[in-house]
């Protein structure tokens, strides 16, 4: 039985650590919703150069605690048209692997809900379940353009957990587990897994923003698109659960993964001799990425489905698939070093970076000639 | 106290739903709820695995059964829904003859299963190291058979299933 | 008290029959489909429980049970392929009158 810090006895940190894991799991997840809310309202105002929420609590804090009132209180409004028993599942079918996959994510050391040998795979299972609530969901709105939404949402999110689990598997084969207590402790000090996968990491990372339906992979939820897409019949808390809780706690489950993998999880200056401080690290690295995440949405534009689609299976498949063998095969030949990995992986993302260029020049050039083929002949006359 | 009925417990809980969802799936009339508890089944069935300390075909089964093959089943019910006439869920003939037979076969395999002598028993721990060193050694032929096969059955759906486009048809015509 | 290994066939031998019957007596192409992953299921269950309870150490039965999943998983796409393009053909999914080879 691991002995807690201070020198606590073993027999009270048993159970002591697994409520600490789980409070913090659910402070992060529930706690985070509201923050993350918040977040991204102000950290959009400021990239959009405005001020955001100010008027509820000082600098606007409390707002979210105004909206979330609000949505509790809100009538349940229910079209007689749904189908019953799925409409109401159908926000807990999303949430519920979410809160799941929070047992296995190391806050510090010693604080796991759970230390299964198998934590890498349970967590892409898991995100695997999220696909079936989602089409349940827009299944039972009894809508049509709920339907075409949460079909194209679990599409979208069904592709890009190919190149997800692809780079995953990479750390794996570089770490020689899938424990991630294992991963979390085979990055000592500054040598993190980023210094030796970064293009596992960006394809993971571009994979990340389109698993949880976030921009510029949104299509599916975007206000302005198939009227609200599958979340379109829900109200109130409903809709609070689904887009608020699931969707932000996506995010930030999301974050917590490229942060133990690539990142040292909870590893920082410190924590040899404050254990605790770990849980600090770690949740300063998550907030660190979804920062990140809040500002590529204020950034980039919206891509369209089948740019979206034909980005995933045209471009992250291939380069995956390309990182695995090179990964695979070096840490064959390379057994008992890991220089020839990071060297392959850093002159992947040179190629990577350098390359597009090129590839926008020829897409650009075969676009061209596809619309000048199929235009009329006076407008193909003229160009 | 010892905590020794949990496991019967835990089974007696999963092998009931185990059988109330293949019941369901047979017998319910509306065919999304009758999806909706075939994935309920698999998910006790990964419960079963766990229990037998299987734990990576669990997590394989959620991962591909619920995951996977619950949302394509899903999909064919969605895009066949609405063809189902006023007739009968059943064949009117074949039900009563096929359910004597299958329970007239079922019941003596059932409970002849118990005769099984228990084995010794065998060291505990994951499945994990011993499963993944067969499949990429002893079985690697046959795993990169079946990575030949799915990609069969992916090029095989995508063509059993594309409309002829009338653009592509027009630009054929036109080369 | 450990569960034994009868207990398991057992639940897989039920199942199984269901499925069976599943096939035998619905109509609809899609459930047919369904009743076909139960028995699939209840083989893998069969197959787990025989692995860990009497097999050795390197796992052959689940193994095994990887390529059914794998059989499995292509079998559901494509049998959903073939049952949509009938469907596109004549909108019906009632086996009882998908009996022509013709069209």
């Amino acid at each position: 039985m691991p002995v807690g810090p201070f020198g606590i006895d073993p027999i009270i940190w048993a159970p002591l650590r697994l409520v600490i894991a789980v409070g913090l799991a659910l402070f992060l997840v529930l706690n985070g919703a509201l923050l993350q809310i918040y977040l991204e309202r102000k950290i959009q105002a400021i990239i959009q150069d405005r001020l955001g929420p100010y008027h509820v609590g000082p600098f606007g804090l409390l707002q979210t605690f105004a909206d979330a009132l609000k949505l509790i209180s809100k009538e349940d409004v229910r079209a007689a048209a749904t189908d019953g028993w799925f409409f109401v599942a159908a926000p807990a079918l999303v949430f519920c692997p979410m809160l799941a996959s929070w047992a296995v994510l190391p806050f510090a050391q010693d604080i796991v809900g759970a230390n299964l040998n198998i934590g890498l795979l349970y967590l892409t299972t898991l995100g695997s379940m999220t696909v079936l609530g989602i089409v349940i969901a827009g299944w039972a709105s009894n809508n049509k353009y709920a339907l075409v939404g949460g079909l194209r949402s679990a599409g979208q999110l069904i592709s890009y957990e190919i190149p997800q689990i692809l780079a995953l598997v990479s750390v794996a084969l570089v770490v020689g587990s899938l424990s991630m207590i294992d991963i979390t402790r085979s990055q000592t000090g500054p040598f993190v897994n980023v210094l030796i996968l970064p293009f596992s990491f960006l394809i993971c990372f571009n994979a990340a923003l389109a698993e949880t339906n976030r921009t510029p992979f949104d299509l599916p939820e975007a206000e302005s698109e198939l009227v609200a897409g599958w979340l379109t019949e829900y109200s109130g808390m409903r809709w609070g659960t689904m887009l608020a809780l699931s969707e932000y706690g996506n995010v930030t489950d999301v974050c917590a993964i490229i942060t133990t993998l690539w990142f040292g999880g909870w590893q920082g200056p410190g924590v040899d001799a404050f254990p605790l401080l770990g849980a600090l690290w770690f949740t300063l690295k998550v907030y660190g990425f979804i920062v990140v995440m809040m500002w590529i949405r204020a950034t980039l534009p919206r891509l369209r489905i089948d740019q979206l689609m034909s980005f995933c299976w045209k471009g992250l498949i291939p380069m995956a698939l390309v990182n695995i063998i090179a990964v695979a095969t070096l840490a064959l030949v390379f057994p008992n070093s890991l220089v020839p990995i990071a060297i392959a992986n850093w002159a992947l993302v040179v190629l990577f970076i350098a390359g597009i260029p090129f590839l926008q020049r020829r897409r650009l050039a075969t676009l061209r000639a596809r619309a000048r083929a199929s235009a009329a002949p006076a407008v193909r006359a003229a160009s | 106290m010892t905590f020794d009925f949990v496991e019967p417990v835990v089974f007696a809980l999963l092998s009931i739903g185990v059988i109330a969802g293949g019941a369901a799936v047979v017998l319910l009339n509306r065919i999304t709820a009758a999806a909706l508890l075939m994935a309920f089944t698999f998910l006790c069935m990964a419960g079963m695995f766990v229990l037998l300390g299987a734990e990576t075909i669990a997590a394989f089964q959620v991962l591909i059964y619920v995951g996977a093959i619950t949302v394509l089943i899903l999909y064919g019910v969605m895009f066949t829904k609405f063809s189902d006439g006023p007739r009968a869920l059943l064949f009117k003939r074949q039900t009563p003859i096929a359910a004597v037979i299958v329970a007239a076969v079922a019941i003596p395999v059932a409970l002849l299963s118990f005769s099984f002598t228990s084995a010794p028993p065998r060291p505990g721990g994951g499945d994990l190291p011993a499963l993944a060193t067969s499949v990429f050694t002893d079985f690697a032929f046959p795993f990169e058979v079946a990575s030949v096969l799915l990609l069969a059955a992916m090029v095989g759906a995508i063509v059993l299933t594309r409309r002829d486009d009338p653009e592509e048809a027009a630009m054929r015509r036109r080369r | 008290m450990t569960v034994p290994v009868g207990a398991y066939i057992a639940v897989s031998a039920v199942l199984f029959f269901t499925g069976c019957a599943g096939v035998l007596i619905r109509r609809n192409a899609v459930v047919i489909l369904m009743c076909v992953e139960l028995m699939l299921n209840a083989a893998n269950l069969a197959l787990v429980a025989f692995s860990r309870k009497y097999g050795s150490i390197d796992e052959r039965g689940s193994v095994f049970v990887v390529f059914v999943f794998v059989i499995a998983a292509a079998e559901v796409a494509v049998g959903l392929g073939i049952i949509l393009s009938a469907y596109r053909n004549r909108p019906v999914v009632n086996v009882d009158e998908i009996h022509q080879m013709k069209g």
